[in-house]
């Protein structure tokens, strides 16, 4: 899906600030113009610099006033508050790409509430891509086979040395770094046979109150990770063609070595932030600066988002935001829920309803994303969940629209007020026939009179129901 | 092992733990106070959440007593006369009515002693009288009512029946001035304590709302505070202070310096072994398990801490103290209140 099938574009201001706010759209989730403006002074290359090192940025400010306000959300004990806890961060984070990467590799390592019954496992797990999801690939493998969901996710907890569960081992390499065909079924074997032991404390007890769901009598206890020494098998293993009593250490060691890993992350990468139609040509330059720089996360990001292919007009506004890039872009575009509000978890609830539950995929897989997030269904949820999001004029986001409006002249004619609504938006390139729809609004009302008091409220009104129409647009959807 | 502290003048020793996970009925959902009746009632306000209509009915006043009789419960969420949205404190008249804070609704319910809904005042803004998010309320001596409007960073006095008296208070940092307070007591002087929870102190003012004193600096130290959610004072002197961020209780002695600090030593209650002897496989794994895991936060130590080991604090949202000597520590995300004693 691209902006340009059937219609030509109708572009507003210049094509710097159109390149930066395709960054700022795909590495976070739903720049305002006013972020867009602060970029654009940056420069291109120092904000992705920016972008790419998250921790010179504050973590969330408001943690403890959500815990404060929202106690469900201090103990994450269930699903629904987790979800609301992950918008939270997404809409008032200072750190978008670290965001958006936890996202990505949620999607790529997908573990669910639904086995677990765990909401607080699965959020930690999302913390440790938060800290780990721009550094070395093996750092974020390592951290994730000791991770206690994942560990609980694909049975790790049942692989002992007299009787190894291949689920972990097999996944790692299909799912998670290399992809099936570049491997044997006994590479899987020596893998799992490697993770032997990697488990978490209590795991009969554990195991217990998931499998009933029981939270008695004090709530979930957090599982903590446990290396078990005598249950690990340190006999002779050969995986990929090396041999030597390999641990889960070694396995990732020799994982990252391998061209196929490159390849594979590149190419998930690309498809996340790039574009769904692969280009060999450009999964290969982002799997060389993998292999050249030993799996640097950080430095394959800085090599995709500086690149040519990522600046290309046809990859621009082509990929179909996930409903959490919806939802949370467009409370961020209102300013909306800057502090804790019981209706966070409204919010939650449209992701849910557009067919994406955080923290909960439907499989191992993950989501089936680009254009099967659109269906007729959720796609009347993505309207008017952003529609409902932007109409409230004492929302601070939407006042400061209606404000740059305001501004852009005492009077407004339908084409012009057109133009300034999309240029307060940030969104600066529609199609004609969206420009049409907009014009067709605007056309009844003539000229919108910012300069009269008689007339103030009114225009102010008529300009969120035009901002209603603008991301009910087919370009909203996209990024 | 359970904990005893020891300052010269007082032991402050864990004795025992009332509650259970229940959306309904016997136990708590996210309790967040309590007040407390006599003959060892406990009124336990549980806030539930998240605000879905499915969750609305976990919203309620559980009560029991001290020795874990239940009693009963009354309340629901929604909005309509009488009913919670975001209930955060609760306190008792010595007429034995019961009120009730709404910081989303921006009200005060009133309750009789059976839980029959009689009137609520409030209205939101931030003009004298005005409430925005109301956390905590007290009973004064006198018996008006103290509410820490949390928003507009402020305490009001009010008749029992809502009348406004005064106010004291504004954001800030100085002495005198809040941020985002939380949790208030008054002592038998009618002295008023208040939770200053993003200043991480706990400050004292005359019942005219002059400054006294406080207590606490940011960090997590001895005498140290992070993020007070709750304060109460008994009859000797002694502050306790429910230091949420730091996931225990800080007792202050009369001469202002640290008496104690209580992490947390839940054990299992009665209505919770009632379940285990419903669930013998559970209690039996349970049985072959270490309730003290070595836990390895990577983020937030204390809080994670108390999300590994079940017997900690974690959360906890307020603390009281009665005639006998008996500490009552709400544990907000462990669903139950833990009690220590104090011996002289």
């Amino acid at each position: 899906m691209t902006l340009t099938q059937n219609a030509h574009r109708v572009a507003i201001g210049d094509a710097d600030t159109r390149r930066i706010a395709h960054l700022l759209r795909r590495a976070g989730f739903g720049p305002t113009r006013g972020e867009i403006e602060r970029a654009a002074d940056l420069g291109y290359a120092a904000t992705v610099e920016e972008l790419l090192h998250p921790e010179a940025q504050p973590d969330l400010e408001i943690e403890d006033l959500i815990r404060r306000y929202h106690v469900d959300q201090n103990s994450l004990m269930l699903l629904e508050s987790s979800q609301s806890y992950w918008l939270y961060r997404i809409i008032n984070t200072r750190r978008p790409l670290e965001e958006k990467m936890a996202l990505f590799w949620h999607g790529l390592f997908a573990t669910a509430y639904g086995k677990l019954n765990h909401a607080k496992a699965v959020v930690n797990q999302t913390h440790t891509f938060r800290r780990f999801g721009l550094g070395k690939f093996a750092d974020i493998l390592l951290e994730l086979s000791r991770d206690p969901a994942m560990i609980f996710w694909l049975d790790n907890k049942d692989n002992h040395k007299d009787a190894p569960n291949e689920n972990y081992g097999r996944e790692l390499l299909e799912l998670f770094s290399m992809g099936i065909g570049n491997y044997t079924e006994d590479d899987v074997k020596m893998a799992a046979r490697a993770f032997t032991g990697w488990t978490i404390d209590n795991a009969e007890y554990m195991s217990i109150r998931a499998s009933r769901d029981s939270f008695w009598p004090y709530g979930r206890i957090d599982w903590q990770f446990r290396y078990r020494d005598d249950d690990h098998d340190d006999s002779e293993k050969t995986f990929l063609g090396r041999s030597g009593t390999f641990g889960g250490e070694d396995v990732i060691d020799i994982i990252i070595q391998q061209p196929a890993t490159a390849h594979y992350v590149a190419g998930k990468l690309y498809g996340y932030f790039v574009s769904d139609r692969p280009d060999e040509g450009a999964i290969g330059q982002l799997a060389d600066e993998f292999v050249r720089t030993g799996g640097d996360i950080r430095a394959v990001m800085r090599c995709l988002f500086l690149s040519d292919f990522f600046a290309d007009d046809a990859v621009r506004l082509g990929r179909v935001k996930s409903p959490a890039e919806i939802v949370g872009g467009t409370a961020r575009l209102a300013g909306s829920h800057r502090f804790p509000e019981w209706t966070i978890v409204n919010l939650a609830m449209d992701v849910n309803f557009m067919g994406q539950e955080i923290l909960n995929p439907p499989t191992v897989e993950g989501w089936h994303t680009g254009a099967e997030w659109i269906d007729t269904g959720n796609l009347v949820e993505r309207i008017n969940a952003a529609g409902i999001g932007v109409r409230d004029l004492a929302s601070p986001g939407v006042r400061a629209i209606v404000d740059r409006v305001k501004a852009a002249g005492p009077a407004l004619a339908p084409p012009q007020l057109a133009e300034a609504c999309l240029d307060a938006v940030g969104m600066f390139e529609v199609s004609a026939a969206t420009m049409d729809s907009l014009l067709a609004m605007a056309a009844p009302w003539g000229e919108l009179r910012f300069d009269r008091a008689d007339a103030l409220a009114c225009s102010e009104s008529r300009v969120t129901e035009l901002l209603q129409l603008i991301v009910a647009a087919r370009e909203y959807q996209l990024a | 092992m359970t904990t005893t502290a020891t300052t010269a003048a007082a032991t402050f020793q864990y004795s025992h733990t009332v509650g259970f996970l229940a959306y309904q009925g016997r136990g708590f959902i996210h309790p967040v106070d309590l007040a407390l009746g006599d003959g060892g009632v406990m009124y336990v306000l549980n806030r539930g959440g998240p605000e879905t209509t499915a969750r609305l009915n976990h919203k309620r006043v559980c009560v029991c007593t001290v020795d874990e009789g239940y009693i009963g419960e009354w309340g629901h969420g929604g909005i309509d006369d009488g009913q919670f949205w975001w209930p955060s404190g609760i306190a008792r008249g010595a007429d034995g009515r019961l009120y009730v804070t709404d910081e989303a609704l921006q009200r005060v319910n009133v309750f009789d002693a059976d839980g029959n809904f009689l009137r609520y005042w409030g209205q939101a803004g931030d003009a004298p009288g005005q409430l925005n998010r109301p956390a905590a309320i007290a009973v004064a001596p006198d018996g008006t009512l103290l509410v820490s409007d949390a928003l507009n960073h402020r305490v009001q006095r009010f008749t029992a029946d809502g009348e406004y008296r005064h106010g004291w208070g504004q954001f800030g940092k100085q002495s005198g001035q809040f941020d985002t307070p939380w949790g208030l007591a008054c002592n038998a002087a009618g002295h008023v304590l208040v939770a200053d929870w993003r200043n991480d102190r706990v400050q004292a003012f005359s019942s005219d709302g002059r400054f006294i004193g406080q207590w606490g600096t940011s960090g997590d130290g001895k005498g140290q505070l992070n993020r007070p959610a709750a304060v109460a004072v008994d009859d000797e002197g002694y502050i306790y202070v429910a230091d949420w961020g730091n996931e225990r209780v800080q007792i202050f002695g009369p001469d202002g310096a640290t008496a104690a600090i209580l992490h947390g030593d839940a054990t299992i209650s009665t209505w919770a072994a009632d379940y285990f002897a419903a669930n013998p496989d559970e209690a039996d794994a349970r049985s072959r398990s270490d309730l003290f895991p070595a836990v390895n936060p990577r983020r937030d130590h204390y809080r994670e801490t108390s999300a590994g080991v079940e017997s900690r604090f974690w959360g906890p949202t307020s603390v009281k103290v009665d005639d006998a000597g008996r500490i009552y520590v709400v544990d907000s995300c462990r669903h139950r209140v833990q009690i220590y004693r104090k011996h002289r």
